[in-house]
C-alpha cells in the first residue's frame, strides 16, 4: 500500500500545481471576460466576477464597427504576412549559413542579432522620420501602410528567426542533401522536399513567435501608423479617452484579438512533432 | 553502365593537398574496391567521382565524358552512404522512389521498377515503413535499393557495412556481390577492411596517404605486393617481416638478420648491392614446419580449431605462422621451421619497393 501511496503522490503534486498555476494565468482572461460580459450598469453597480446574464451589446456593436473590422483585417494581414515572409527567409539564409563555406559567416551569423541588443525605442524617431520624409517616392510613403510594418517587424524578427533555426538546419545531417543531390534534386528541391519538411517543428514554432510578436507589438503600431494601417492592438488603446473608457467594448475587442492568435496556435502545434529527423542517419 | 577514368587528380582543401594525383581505370561493368587505412582520401575520391566534391586538379570520366563541372544529378550515378542517409520523413517506398519521381516517370513504371528493386532486396513486406521503423540492415537494403530503381551508369558505395554487425556483414558481402554480379554495372567501393576488398572485388586499389600503392586483382596484391605497405596491409594474419642486410653464402645470395640468423633468397643477384638493406617478407601460411632451417621459439599458440597459429620468436623478430594442422607445443618450446625462398618476397629497406 506504502509503495502505490507513494507512486501517486508524484501525479498528484503535478496535477494540483499546474492547476494552480493555470488558474493564476487564466484568471486576468477571466476577469477580462466578465468585464465584457457586462454592461455599464453592471460593471458599475455591484462589482463581481461572476456572470449573472451574458450581455451580448458589447460583441454586438464591436463586430459590427467598421473601425474593429479594419484594426482585425489589418492585424491578421500584417501578423501573417510577417510571420511567413520571416520564416521562408530565415530558412533560406540558416540553409546558407549552414551548408556553404562563406567567408567570415560566424561573424554574420552574430551580427544579425546586434539590432536585438538596444531598446527598440531608440529606433522609433530614425524609423518615423524615414518612414515619413526618406522612404519616399513621389506621392508613396511607407508610413501608414501594411507594408511599411511588415518590413518592419521582419527587421525585428529575422535575427530571432535567424538564431533559431540555425541549429534545427544544422541539426539535419549533410548527408541528405548529398543523397538528395544524387537522387537527381537541384538545390531548390533539396530545399523544399528534404529540409523543408524535416525543418517543420523549427519552422512551426518559428512561425508561430514572429506572428505572436507582430500581433502584439504596439509601440511601432501605434507610432508609424495613423488611420489606414492601424492595428487591433492601437485599436484597444482608442476606447481610452479624455471622456472616459468603454471598458465593456475594450474587453470584448481584446477578448476577440485572442481568438486568431488561439487558431494560430493550434493550426501550427499540429506540426510540432519531435523526433523526427530519427533515423536518417545511424547514430 | 559506363566505364569511369580517373586521371591524375588532386584534391587540396585550402593549402593541404590529400590527394596527390590519383590515376584509375575502371572498366564497364568492373567492381573496383578503393581501399586502405582510414584518412587516406578514399571517400575523398569517391565524392569527386559522384560530384559532391570539387576537382582540385585533373579528370573524372564517366562514359567517355569528362564530367569535371557537372554536379551530381547530371552524371548519371547513384551511391551509397555509410550512414545510409535514408529521408526520414518518407516511407520507404517513397525513399526509393524519390529519384525517379523528381524526373517525372510515369506512375506505373515508377511503382514496376520499386516493386522490382524491393523484391530482389526482399522489401516488399517494409514498403510502407519509416526508416525508424527499420534495424540496420534493413536500412542498408533501402539504400542499396534506392540505387538500384535508379538503374544507373555507376554505383558508388561509401563503407556501405561498416555500421553493421559482423555477422550481417558477410551475409551483405555476399548480397552486394551477386547484386553486382545480375545487375553488373560498373561499381567504385571504398572500404577500408581488406578482407572485404579481397573477397568482393574485381580489381583492388590500395591507397595511402593520397596516393595509389598498387591496383590489381586480389590475388595479384597478395602474391606480389608492390611494396612493403601493400604487403602488409593486405592479408591476415599480416605478412611478417624480418630486416637484415644482404650477404651470400656458398655464393648464393642471403640475407642476413642483425641476429645473425641466414636466410637464403631467390633473387637475381644482380638485383642486390653488398651491404643493401632488406626486408624479408613472408605470409604466416608460407612458415612450415621441419629441421635444417632457423630455430625459433615458440611465445603463445592460439588454435581456432581448423587452424592453429603460432607466435614465436626469430631471434628478436617476431613471427606468426598459421598451420592447418593441430600441433602440441607449448610456450618457451623450441620450434624447427623452413622459410622457403621462392614463397619469400623481398623489399627494399630504403625505398619500401619490391626486389624482382
Ligand atoms: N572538408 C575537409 N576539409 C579539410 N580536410 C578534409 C576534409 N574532408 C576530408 N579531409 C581530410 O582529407 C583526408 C582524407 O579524408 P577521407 O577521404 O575522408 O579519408 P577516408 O575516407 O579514406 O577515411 C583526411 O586527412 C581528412 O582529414
Ligand atoms: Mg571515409
Amino acid at each position: 500500500m506504502r509503495h502505490f501511496r507513494r507512486k501517486a503522490s508524484g501525479p498528484l503534486v503535478a496535477i494540483v500545481f499546474w492547476t494552480v498555476a493555470s488558474l493564476i494565468t487564466l484568471f486576468p482572461v477571466y476577469w477580462m471576460f466578465a468585464v465584457s460580459a457586462k454592461s455599464r450598469v453592471q460593471l458599475f453597480g455591484s462589482p463581481s466576477f461572476l456572470i449573472s446574464s451574458f450581455f451580448t451589446e458589447n460583441y454586438l456593436s464591436t463586430l459590427s464597427d467598421p473601425a474593429f473590422q479594419r484594426y482585425m483585417t489589418n492585424s491578421i494581414v500584417i501578423a501573417t504576412s510577417n510571420a511567413l515572409l520571416v520564416t521562408a527567409l530565415a530558412l533560406l539564409a540558416t540553409y546558407a549559413l549552414s551548408r556553404y563555406k562563406l567567408p567570415g559567416k560566424e561573424n554574420l551569423f552574430f551580427w544579425t542579432i546586434t539590432n536585438r541588443m538596444a531598446p527598440p525605442a531608440v529606433f522609433l524617431l530614425p524609423l518615423f522620420l524615414l518612414y515619413t520624409q526618406v522612404f519616399v517616392v513621389a506621392d508613396v510613403k511607407l508610413f501608414d501602410t501594411k507594408i511599411g510594418l511588415i518590413l518592419l517587424y521582419c527587421v525585428f524578427n529575422l535575427p530571432f528567426a535567424i538564431w533559431t533555426l540555425r541549429g534545427v538546419i544544422d541539426g539535419i545531417p549533410k548527408e541528405l542533401d548529398e543523397a538528395a543531390f544524387v537522387d537527381g534534386a537541384n538545390t531548390w528541391q533539396v530545399l523544399t522536399q528534404v529540409i523543408l519538411p524535416l525543418a517543420k517543428p523549427g519552422l512551426a514554432v518559428t512561425g508561430i513567435l514572429t506572428w505572436v510578436f507582430a500581433w502584439n507589438e504596439y509601440l511601432f503600431a501605434a507610432t508609424l501608423t495613423s488611420v489606414n494601417a492601424r492595428t487591433i492592438t492601437t485599436g484597444l488603446a482608442e476606447f481610452v479617452t479624455v471622456t472616459g473608457t468603454n471598458w465593456g467594448r475594450m474587453a470584448a475587442t481584446a477578448m476577440l484579438t485572442l481568438v486568431p492568435a488561439l487558431l494560430v496556435l493550434g493550426l501550427a502545434q499540429r506540426h510540432i512533432v519531435a523526433g523526427l529527423t530519427f533515423g536518417a542517419v545511424k547514430e | 553502365m559506363a566505364p569511369v577514368t580517373i586521371t591524375n587528380v588532386r584534391k587540396r582543401y585550402g593549402s593541404a593537398e590529400v590527394i596527390h594525383g590519383v590515376s584509375v581505370n575502371i572498366e564497364d561493368g568492373e567492381f573496383v574496391i578503393l581501399v586502405g587505412p582510414s584518412g587516406c582520401g578514399k571517400s575523398t575520391l569517391l565524392r569527386m567521382v559522384a560530384g559532391l566534391e570539387e576537382i582540385s586538379s585533373g579528370d573524372v570520366r564517366i562514359g567517355g565524358k569528362v564530367v569535371n563541372d557537372r554536379p551530381p544529378k547530371d552524371r548519371d550515378i547513384a551511391m551509397v552512404f555509410q550512414n545510409y542517409a535514408l529521408y526520414p520523413h518518407m516511407t520507404v517506398y517513397d525513399n526509393m522512389s524519390f529519384s525517379l519521381r523528381l524526373k517525372r516517370r510515369p506512375v506505373s513504371e515508377i511503382d514496376s521498377k520499386v516493386r522490382h528493386a524491393a523484391s530482389i532486396l526482399d522489401l516488399e513486406k517494409l514498403l510502407d515503413r519509416y526508416p525508424r521503423q527499420l534495424s540496420g540492415g534493413q536500412r542498408q537494403r533501402v539504400a542499396m535499393g534506392r540505387a538500384i530503381v535508379r538503374d544507373p551508369q555507376v554505383f558508388l558505395f561509401d563503407e556501405p557495412l561498416s555500421n553493421l554487425d559482423a555477422k550481417l556483414r558477410v551475409q551483405m558481402r555476399a548480397e552486394i556481390k551477386e547484386l553486382h554480379q545480375r545487375l553488373k554495372t560498373t561499381t567504385i567501393y571504398v572500404t577500408h577492411d581488406q578482407i572485404e576488398a579481397m573477397t568482393m572485388a574485381d580489381k583492388i586499389v590500395v591507397m595511402h596517404d593520397g596516393v595509389v600503392e598498387q591496383i590489381g586483382a586480389p590475388l595479384e596484391l597478395y602474391d606480389r605486393p608492390k611494396n612493403l605497405f601493400v604487403a602488409g596491409f593486405i592479408g591476415s594474419p599480416a605478412m611478417n617481416f624480418i630486416e637484415g642486410q644482404v650477404s651470400a653464402v656458398n655464393g648464393q645470395p642471403a640475407m642476413t638478420t642483425d641476429d645473425g640468423v641466414v636466410l637464403p633468397v631467390s633473387v637475381p643477384r644482380a638485383l642486390l648491392q653488398t651491404g643493401q638493406r632488406l626486408v624479408y617478407g613472408i605470409r604466416p601460411e608460407h612458415i612450415t614446419l621441419g629441421e635444417g632451417g632457423p630455430a625459433a621459439h615458440v611465445s603463445v599458440i592460439e588454435p581456432t580449431g581448423s587452424e592453429t597459429q603460432v607466435f614465436m620468436k626469430l631471434g628478436s623478430n617476431p613471427l606468426v605462422g598459421v598451420f592447418r594442422e593441430r600441433i602440441a607445443l607449448h610456450p618457451g618450446e623450441r620450434l624447427g621451421i623452413r622459410l622457403d625462398p621462392g614463397k619469400a618476397h623481398l623489399f627494399d629497406k630504403t625505398s619500401g619497393q619490391r626486389l624482382a
